[in-house]
């Protein structure tokens, strides 16, 4: 199984759009990397190169060392599962899982020994006679699989592969696609939009966002340690909030007046810095909700949100809107004045636009 | 208490009769009897009369009931004039079939290029091939009558091959060019990822989703081949004459034998009756094609 590399890849369109834009990204031997990023960020393209379905404009793609960006797809060894399933709709899901065989001129008994051992193996055995307009989405995507997975290919490139699926079979397939990739050790790109599917399936999560990669690491990497406000906020749910300060003293900071004393690690990465303004990064869980007081940052709840054990509510600071995480026995009412304290271990600081990251949980430096 | 309670009762939705009960079906299916008739009952005299007498022809009143008779077919095919129908008969199947058969080829691989390949000049390309029927047939008559000339092919089978070819052949690009652009480009890129060549995507995949199309052009194209008669007859005079040609001369070489001359008509309105008939169910298909997700 090949490492992937992605070197100085940029792919731009005709018209202009830059779909993706000085891609360095190594994927290892074996590894299943999960690119994700809101929808148009060039999460697609990415793997598209990959597949050779589109021609890179700069950089190169390497397997092993070896560039492949200017061989056709067919030559590449990559298998891919599409969003909407792509199965041939003339041809019976036997037919369908054969087809990368019959591509290869293998022996009839041989294709039929690999197709019934893979279709076991994602127990789709009794689906094999239907044509694909005979089936569920989920059956289609369990044949969509098997195909790609049939001829063990080299590579395994997934797009979205669950989009279209409802949510209790999202569960269960992603936890399949992830015991399947493990136990054949296939080097798997992964796209998806949805963190939690990223969170289950990958071992490392690669952040785009508007063609550029933004952060490569493991979830809690990202949750812990986002190096710039896009990764923090699209990262973790709900968002974080972010609220403007200055330096104080040399051990805290002014939110809006309001004195938030730092912990000492953090009052070290303040001391490295010569910015006076800077962003303040804080998880709507690792805020409390308290009585107002003058030494606290108070506001108006505008918005409490039920999610069953928890509730989501928005208040209104003088500094800016917050978020915050409280179990649904404390949730104050509707037009309640609060006051917020913050956990001062889980502060994370950035620099005034909050590009990036100064310091995080879990890390001493600089950022 | 009765009222009160099923006026509080909600009211459920009964399944609807089938549209019209039983007088306005029964007009409706009588209209259709009656038109239906009517498109009909010409052919019905065609076919009868090619297999009466000729004393059971000009009976009056008409001879509804009679024994049929092969003879005005056999006369037709074998014995009239010396040269009987069937010569012609052989032509337009040879040449409905082989030129239908070089249109729907040609045609489909063109239309794929169309639909598929992003090149300089495409749509262009594509406008200028629809553009080729713009004018009535008539308009171009004597400069291929011309071209014919001089490339010595006056009464032989590839002119009018080659005509047809090339009348038909903007049809079928611009038809399959919509079925092909209607195959969602991921099925394409599955195959290409799965390991094949353009070509073979072609063959095993994009030609048999599209088979619908071909189907039905494949039948517009041979109708059109085996009902054409302004450029056989221009183009053609005995030897590679077709049925509408030998139809057309019909009366005036042999006065009208009217008992032939419909065993003539009916040869020539079967074969593209059995024929739409034969594949009548991809043109069915056709219309239900586009559900793949």
């Amino acid at each position: 199984m090949p490492r992937i590399e992605f070197s100085g890849v940029a792919k731009s369109y005709p018209d202009g759009t830059q779909a993706v834009v000085d891609l360095n990204l190594v994927v290892e031997d074996g590894e299943l990397l999960c690119l994700l990023g809101p929808s148009g960020c060039g999460k697609s393209s990415t793997i598209r190169l990959l597949a050779g379905l589109e021609a890179v404009s700069e950089g190169m793609v390497l397997a092993d060392g070896h560039r492949i960006d200017h061989l056709p797809p067919q030559a590449r060894d990559c298998a891919m599962i599409f969003e909407n399933y792509a199965l041939y709709p003339h041809l019976t899901a036997f037919e369908n899982v054969a087809m990368p065989l019959r591509a290869r001129q293998l022996p009839a008994q041989e294709v039929e020994r690999r197709v019934m051992e893979i279709a076991r193996m994602l127990r789709i055995e009794p689906l094999m006679a239907r044509r694909p307009s005979r089936l569920s989405g989920g059956e289609k995507q369990r044949v969509g699989v098997a195909r790609a997975l049939v001829r063990e290919p080299a590579m395994f490139l997934m797009d979205e592969p669950l989009g279209h699926l409802e949510a209790y079979l999202r569960l269960e397939l992603r936890a399949e696609i992830r015991r399947l990739q493990e136990r054949l050790g296939i080097t798997t790109i992964y796209v998806t939009h949805d963190q939690g599917e990223a969170a289950a399936v990958a071992d490392r999560i690669a952040v785009m966002s508007a063609g550029r990669l933004q952060q490569v690491g493991s979830f809690l990497d990202l949750l812990d340690r986002p190096l710039n406000r896009f990764v923090a906020e699209f990262v973790g749910e709900p968002p974080m909030v972010f609220l403007p300060a200055h330096r104080m003293t040399a051990d805290s900071l002014a939110v809006k007046g309001v004195q938030i004393r730092l912990s000492e690690r953090l009052a070290a990465a303040l001391c490295a810095t010569d910015d006076c303004h800077l962003t303040l990064g804080v998880r709507p869980t690792d805020i409390s909700i308290m009585m107002p007081a003058p030494e606290r940052l108070n506001g108006e709840v505008v918005l409490v949100q039920s999610q069953g054990n928890h509730a989501i509510v928005g208040v209104d600071t003088s500094a800016g809107p917050a978020t915050v995480v409280v179990p649904s026995g404390g949730r104050p009412a509707a037009g309640a004045i609060v006051g917020l304290v913050f956990e001062s271990e889980a502060l994370h600081l950035f620099d005034s636009a909050a590009r990036s990251l100064l310091y995080s949980r879990g890390e001493s430096g600089d950022g | 208490m009765t009222a009160a309670r099923s006026r509080n009762k909600i009211p459920v939705e009964r399944p609807r009769q089938p549209a019209g009960a039983w007088p306005i079906g029964a007009l409706r299916y009588l209209v259709a009897a009656v038109f239906t008739g009517f498109c009909l009952f010409p052919f019905y005299i065609i076919v009868t009369t090619s297999l009466k007498t000729e004393t059971n022809i000009f009976a009056w009143p008409p001879v509804w009931v009679f024994k049929p008779t092969l003879q005005s077919f056999y006369n037709a095919l074998f014995v009239f004039g010396g040269r009987g129908a069937i010569s012609y008969l052989v032509n337009s199947i040879m040449i409905s079939a082989v030129s239908t058969f070089l249109a729907v080829t040609l045609g489909a691989m063109a239309a794929y290029g169309l639909a598929r390949f992003s090149f300089a000049g495409n749509r262009q390309l594509a406008f200028w091939i629809l553009s080729t029927r713009f004018a009535p047939p008539v308009a171009f008559v004597v400069p291929i009558y011309i071209m014919v000339q001089r490339a010595r092919l006056l009464d032989s089978h590839i002119a009018l091959i080659l005509v047809y070819t090339a009348m038909n052949l903007s049809l079928v690009v611009w038809v399959l060019r919509g079925f092909f652009a209607e195959i969602p480009i991921e099925i394409e890129e599955a195959a290409l990822v799965d390991g094949y060549s353009r070509l073979q995507i072609f063959w095993w995949v994009a030609l048999p989703l599209v088979r619908p199309g071909l189907v039905s052009i494949a039948i517009l194209s041979a109708i059109f081949s085996w009902n054409e008669f302004l450029y056989a007859m221009v183009l053609t005079q005995s030897r590679a004459a077709t049925l509408p040609v030998y139809l057309a001369g019909f009366s005036n070489s042999m006065g009208l034998a009217w008992g032939e001359y419909m065993a003539v008509g009916t040869m020539a309105v079967l074969p593209i009756l059995a024929f739409t008939f034969a594949l009548q169910k991809h043109l069915v298909r056709g219309l239900t094609f586009g559900a793949v997700k």
